[in-house]
């Protein structure tokens, strides 16, 4: 019931596309902004990442970052004259793609109109010429609701009887859609692949719009985003690469977590048509497939196999030399002569404060 | 301004006087110190602030926060390790804490998607497949199962995954933060199963997540039903967002990355599914382009939390105690060796407080120092008969690009001054 009043909620607040109706709270804000922080920083010191900064927003002109790479129609909406206030920021945060059609913005939007308004106080803060204080009365009556909302009622009496029989008697039979909602993993024998198909072509299309920004036009990873292209016979090398083409066992991997997770901060946005386009695109960039026309499908899906699957084997780590003897431990005079300093870390000083580039393995 | 608060800031005014003036006590001369003491020390012989002034009344803090002094006990990252903080990990304060438990809100942190904010009445879990009832759970349904309370650490698979190349970060919560150790309350997952009836050929689970990543692990049907724990409170009071609130899975033992957070669904399944954290990252590449996959067990381990990096010695010579942690995933630790000459020789030390399967547990080796440079180490066996491996003999068989499963033996270089550093070792 409760979803149903947010959606029709939802609903209203883009169709009025106002103003929001409270003034929002700064520090509630904050924590909104950590959905935005993938891509934007704000701050100061901050620079344009996946997105532009965001200091002095309210007040700016749509698409005027120095020095930042904007789609073409967030250039024509600055150009057209829109500049950044409560307004166009209330519209462009629920529905990025319906204020600005053809931004480059992969995000879904925001679906409580609280977070927006508390969002844009935030962006406020680091706004000079945006105008303060929301009024006294407003605070106090946000700060009223948290207490009303502190208890709810029991509702013990109408709890219903168990609808199956069981050792405990406890929870309630699945329907068959929210199995179906819940249950998209697929496995390498195929075995979850939704019906459907995609084209190289297609995926190439999709790729650039919602995926280049993080993983590079040919999958090459832009900065530190990991990289899914390339690196085909690296495994051996001192710094190896792993990728879909290079590492990766079977190709169901690629469906199951680009459909589960990606893009990034926008995840279950893709359909499962764009999903088997975008497969087949990584396919195409990683040589596994040539043809632009190649048409990807849950009919063709399991005839593919990746170049790296026969590389993998069962955990043996027990009969690694260390281990496999369990013999007693030396106690003393375990090595010949007095002990030598080998390396110390000071030599690859990484540690946290220091600034130097990473010249030591990641975690990822 | 009350009385009380005006009160409050003229104790906060003089507490900071006096904080400076200890200030130029400790940096005054030997001669000075003397006569101080000669007088006796003033800690004891003028009546302090808080001796004489009433404290905050019991209402000042409805959640207690830890002292003011212990602001530096804290998580703290490495920006540099991940694409970004969204999908990335920060380290427990190993060197900063004693005995066995830690405290709820020093868990290292490691999400891929950022931490889920979820309303528990809005929380359900699911168990489809292979079963003979899909059935879904809501808290309160969850709650009405007979419960357990378990000690456990949890090791991220790539905790001193850094230092496969050689000595790299230097402090101990950044070589080994990756770890902690509560008590879980739950309900065994062996009792959800049995509600839904596990059909003869369910011989895997997939647990997955709520969060952005739905973070998703294929888990044998044996360990399944021997050990692991739907969790819902840690250390007493409901679990952390950060550490997958309102429930999250526990799997004794085994990496962390299987611990699914945020935990709403529990498939049952014939075959392993292969997920990206089962493939692209969780298997051990090797020197020969092979990589091991399905390596759950965390391997027994320890490292010397005080003395290191962070927590140098600043008593001089004299009595000293050298205190760490050992844990293993196969089962209780029976013994940790400590050297103090780079592994050259060895002596047992103490173990002490509880000796838990698949917990952590405190060591101590006590000592008097004489002030000239060591090469510290601790070396942990345990139950199952397996003894820590040096770093060179894990690179000896693995290489250095196996990021994972680093549990080689730790060296501190203690100088004569106190300070210490992380090194390697002949
Ligand atoms: C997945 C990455 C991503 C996320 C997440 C994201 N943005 Fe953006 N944002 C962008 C990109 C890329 C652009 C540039 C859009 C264009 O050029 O069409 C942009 C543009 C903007 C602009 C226009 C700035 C200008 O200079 O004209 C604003 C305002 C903005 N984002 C705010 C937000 C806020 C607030 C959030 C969080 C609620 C957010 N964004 C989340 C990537 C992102
Ligand atoms: C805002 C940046 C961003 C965008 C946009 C994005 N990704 Fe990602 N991608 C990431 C991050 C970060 C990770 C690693 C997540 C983690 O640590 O769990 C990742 C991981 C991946 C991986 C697994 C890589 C590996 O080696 O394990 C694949 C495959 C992938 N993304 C595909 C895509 C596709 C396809 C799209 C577009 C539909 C996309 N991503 C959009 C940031 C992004």
């Amino acid at each position: 019931m409760l979803k149903y009043l947010k959606a029709a909620l939802l609903t209203a607040t883009i169709a009025a596309v106002a103003a929001p109706a409270f003034a929002g709270d700064p520090e509630e804000g904050a924590k909104v902004f950590r959905k935005c922080a993938a891509c934007h920083s704000i701050g100061e010191g901050a620079k344009s990442r996946v997105g532009p900064e965001l200091n002095e927003l309210l007040g700016r002109t749509a698409g005027t970052v120095d020095g930042f790479k904007y789609s073409a129609a967030m250039v024509a909406a600055g150009e057209g004259g829109m500049v950044w206030d409560e307004q166009t920021l209330t519209h462009f945060l629920v529905k990025p793609k319906d204020l600005v059609k053809g931004t480059k913005m992969a995000f879904a939007g925001l679906r409580k109109s609280t977070d927006v308004a508390n969002v844009i106080a935030y962006l406020k803060t680091f706004s000079e010429g945006a105008a303060e204080a929301p009024a006294e009365g407003e605070a106090a009556a946000s700060g009223g609701t948290e207490v009303a909302m502190a208890e709810k009622p029991a509702a013990a009496a109408d709890a219903p009887l168990p609808d199956h029989e069981g050792v405990f008697g406890l929870g309630r039979l699945a329907t068959d859609d929210e199995v179906a909602a819940w249950d998209m993993d697929v496995r390498p024998d195929g075995l979850g692949l939704p019906v459907g198909k995609g084209t190289v072509a297609d995926g190439e299309v999709l790729f650039t719009e919602n995926c280049a920004v993080c993983h590079g036009d040919f999958g090459e990873g832009v900065g530190r985003w990991p990289v899914l292209a390339g690196g085909q016979d690296t495994l051996t090398d001192d710094r190896p690469v792993k990728t879909i083409g290079s590492y990766w066992p079977y190709l169901s991997t690629v469906y199951d977590y680009v459909r589960r997770a990606m893009p990034f901060g926008n995840a279950r946005s893709l359909s499962d048509d764009d999903v088997y386009a975008i497969t087949a695109y990584l396919l195409y960039l990683n040589d596994i497939v040539t043809d632009e026309d190649f048409e990807l499908s849950n009919e063709n899906f399991t005839d593919i196999h990746l170049p790296n699957e026969a590389n993998f084997k069962e955990d043996d780590r027990a009969q690694e030399p260390q281990y496999a003897e369990k013999k007693e431990p030396c106690m003393k005079d375990c090595k010949p002569g007095p002990v030598e300093i080998t390396m110390t870390a000071r030599v690859l000083d990484v540690t946290p404060d220091s600034d130097e580039e990473n010249t030591g393995g990641g975690i990822d | 301004m009350s009385k009380q608060s005006r009160e409050n800031l003229d104790k906060k005014a003089a507490s900071r006087r006096r904080f400076l003036q200890a200030g130029i006590a400790g940096g005054a001369t030997l001669a000075a110190a003397a006569t101080a003491r000669a007088a006796g020390d003033p800690a004891i012989t003028e009546v302090q602030d808080w001796n004489r002034y009433l404290g905050d009344g019991v209402d000042a803090a409805p959640y207690g926060q830890p002292s003011e002094f212990e602001a530096h006990v804290v998580r703290r990252d490495v920006p540099w390790l991940t694409a970004d903080p969204v999908s990335s990990i920060n380290f427990t304060p190993l060197h900063d804490l004693d005995g066995i438990i830690t405290p709820n809100g020093v868990c290292f942190e490691r999400h891929h998607g950022g931490t889920a904010i979820i309303d528990p009445a809005e929380h359900r879990l699911m168990i489809n497949g292979l079963v003979d009832k899909q059935l879904v759970f809501t808290m309160d349904d969850l709650k009405r199962f007979p419960r357990e309370n378990r000690v456990y650490f949890l090791e991220c698979a790539a905790n001193s995954g850094m230092e496969w190349r050689g000595a790299q970060l230097n402090g101990c919560q950044f070589t080994h933060g990756m770890v902690h150790c509560v008590v879980y309350t739950g309900v065994p997952l062996k009792y959800l199963l049995e509600e839904a009836g596990v059909k003869t050929n369910g011989k895997w689970v997939l647990a997955e997540g709520a969060d952005a990543a739905a973070m998703t692990r294929s888990i044998p049907m044996e360990k399944a039903l021997e050990d692991c724990l739907v969790a819902f409170k840690m250390n007493g009071e409901a679990l952390r967002p950060e550490q997958g609130y309102p429930i999250r899975l526990c799997v004794p033992g085994w990496e962390g990355n299987m611990w699914v957070k945020w935990l709403r669904r529990i498939e049952v399944g014939d075959e392993p599914w292969a997920q990206r954290e089962e493939t692209s990252k969780y298997t051990d590449l090797l020197p020969d382009g092979t990589a091991r996959r399905h390596t759950w067990v965390m391997d027994v381990k320890s490292v010397i939390t005080s003395p290191s990096p962070q927590a140098p010695i600043t008593h001089g010579r004299g009595r000293t105690v050298i205190s760490g942690l050992a844990w293993s995933g196969n089962g209780k630790v029976t013994r940790v060796d400590v050297s103090l000459d780079g592994g050259r020789n060895w002596q047992t030390a103490r173990l002490d407080g509880p000796s838990l399967s698949k917990a952590l547990h405190r060591f101590y080796f006590d000592f008097d120092w004489d002030g000239s440079p060591l090469l510290i180490q601790s070396r942990a066996m345990d139950e199952a008969g397996f003894i820590q491996p040096t770093k060179n003999e894990l690179r000896a068989v693995r290489g250095t690009n196996s990021i994972y499963h680093n549990n080689g033996i730790q060296t501190w270089h203690v100088k004569g001054d106190g300070v210490v550093e992380n090194v390697e070792v002949s």
